[in-house]
């Protein structure tokens, strides 16, 4: 192996080397390379929404459908314009009708997708027979317990979140063991962060060490 | 007509939205998804909103040569370059820009962006073991178990992870063990009595501690993720959907107006 004569890679280990060189302190090199990324990534979203959502639903949705699914789009176009209209002073005020639309529909698929997504499905999940019989006693006691531990941990958590009481006597009680099992779940949290982050360190390092350098 | 038209749209959206779950038949049925292509459609040009602010916060720094007015350039000139390289793949040579054959896709995607996106979270593994050392110090029986559960979970997931994990927590017992002794040293009476029944049963719990570590590390990882961590999550979770249906039917019915600032 022998380091990369392919200029894409240079650029992508320069970029890299940039972002990398906050680590020793805030510099120039650094600010370009963020500065860059923040421009490109707005630039991507824009191309992104484009060719995956405009496009295809509004612009080819009105070229390829009849009859009333055609001209229905005209509401959606509308909207969008309504919401451009913000650039156009003397009447901003018109871009709310767009923006009450967003936040009715945000609304409206919140309580929908909550409900639907977690909230029912949640609970279901939670109620759970408390005496779980196992092919041995050693068994029988670790399924119990673990079922017992979830509900517990569940009904725990959100007494600790419930602030409508002061927490104090039984409800105290209950909040503290809350706590403790929120740590535990923080903990665990934290802990795959930090593997996500350090496999991501790993594969920057490898770049650098094999595409680029060509040392391992 | 400046506030009741919008606060009348989004009642309305968000209603039929509602109904729409309860009555999955015509008209009612394809409403949530029609509704919500054009909520897409509708986002997709929020977008430009947001644009415009970022560029013109940027091109007046440039125009009035503020601090930081360099960085600001690369911003805007990236921004660019990256419009019309993914735009002209589509414009000159009649194909999506995300295809796998595209140079937008090819080159753009794997040499400059990946490696930005990428390594600006990595960096977030050194800040987050800086916060970490802050964090995780055992000082109160608290942050003693999130430092055990985020130990577990890490060496219970990482190639290697079970052989390392039972001398690092062999070694922790040994140093709580000599902590107990010489805290046995510095009182008297029933309290050193306590130091010392305390250290001797660290240093009993070496050596279970280390055969359980050496044989069930995964299995008690895959435990902490799947019992006390699914059920304070659980916890979370319902907290957050109670919350947040709450606050959809205050923006519906009106109660809740701050977008309309």
């Amino acid at each position: 192996m022998s380091i990369s004569l392919n200029p894409w890679v240079w650029i992508a280990a320069f970029l890299t080397l940039s972002m990398m060189s906050f680590l020793y302190k805030d510099n120039i090199f650094y600010k370009i390379g963020e500065h860059i990324y923040v421009g490109s990534s707005a630039a991507f979203m824009l191309i992104y929404l484009w060719y995956f959502d405009v496009k295809p639903k509004l612009i080819d949705g009105f070229i390829n459908n009849t009859g009333f699914s055609r001209w229905i789009l005209i509401i959606p176009a509308f909207l969008s314009l309504l919401m451009l209209m913000r650039f156009v002073r003397p009447v901003a005020w018109i871009s709310r009708w767009a923006i009450a639309f967003t936040v009715g529909m945000g609304a409206g698929l919140g309580i929908t997708g909550l409900l639907q997504g977690f909230l029912v499905p949640q609970i279901k999940a939670t109620i759970l027979p408390l005496y779980v019989s196992g092919h041995s006693t050693l068994m029988t006691i670790y399924l119990s317990l673990n079922n017992i531990l979830l509900i517990l941990g569940t009904l725990s958590a959100i007494v600790y979140f419930y602030f409508s009481k002061e927490h104090t006597g039984p409800v105290k009680k209950i909040s503290q063991i809350g706590i403790t099992f929120i740590m535990v779940a923080f903990g665990a949290s934290f802990g795959y962060t930090v593997m996500a982050r350090i496999s991501l360190l790993i594969g920057r390092v490898y770049f650098l060490l094999h595409n680029w350098l060509g040392l391992v | 007509m400046k506030r009741e038209v919008p606060l009348f749209i989004t009642f309305i959206t968000g209603i039929l939205i509602i109904i729409a779950l309860f009555i999955p038949h015509k008209p009612f049925g394809q409403l949530q998804t029609t509704f919500n292509d054009w909520l897409i459609i509708v986002g997709g040009f929020t977008m430009i909103l947001g644009l415009d602010s970022l560029l013109l916060h940027n091109w007046e720094k440039i125009k009035r040569k503020k601090e930081g007015w360099l960085s600001a350039a690369f911003l805007i000139a990236s921004f660019f370059i990256t419009l019309f390289w993914g735009f002209g793949e589509g414009i000159f040579f009649h194909r999506n820009p995300f295809d796998a054959s595209a140079t937008f896709l090819r080159y753009f995607y794997t040499y400059i962006f990946v490696p930005l996106q990428s390594t600006m979270f990595s960096l977030l593994a050194f800040f987050i073991a800086s916060a970490a050392y802050r964090a995780f110090r055992a000082k109160d029986p608290n942050s003693t178990l999130l430092l055990s559960a985020a130990a577990l979970v890490m060496l219970g997931r990482v190639p290697g992870g079970q052989a390392v994990a039972p001398w690092i927590f062999a070694f922790v017992l040994l140093l709580l063990a000599y902590y107990f002794f010489n805290e046995s040293k510095k009182t008297s009476g029933t309290q050193q009595t306590v130091y010392i029944i305390l250290a001797i049963i660290t240093l009993i719990l070496i050596y279970p501690v280390f055969y359980i570590l050496l044989h069930y590390l995964n299995g008690i990882a895959d435990w902490i993720m799947n019992i006390p961590q699914m059920a304070a999550k659980r916890g979370i979770w319902i907290g957050i959907s109670l919350g947040g249906i709450a606050m959809s039917l205050r923006i519906i019915f009106g109660i809740e107006k701050t977008y309309l600032r």
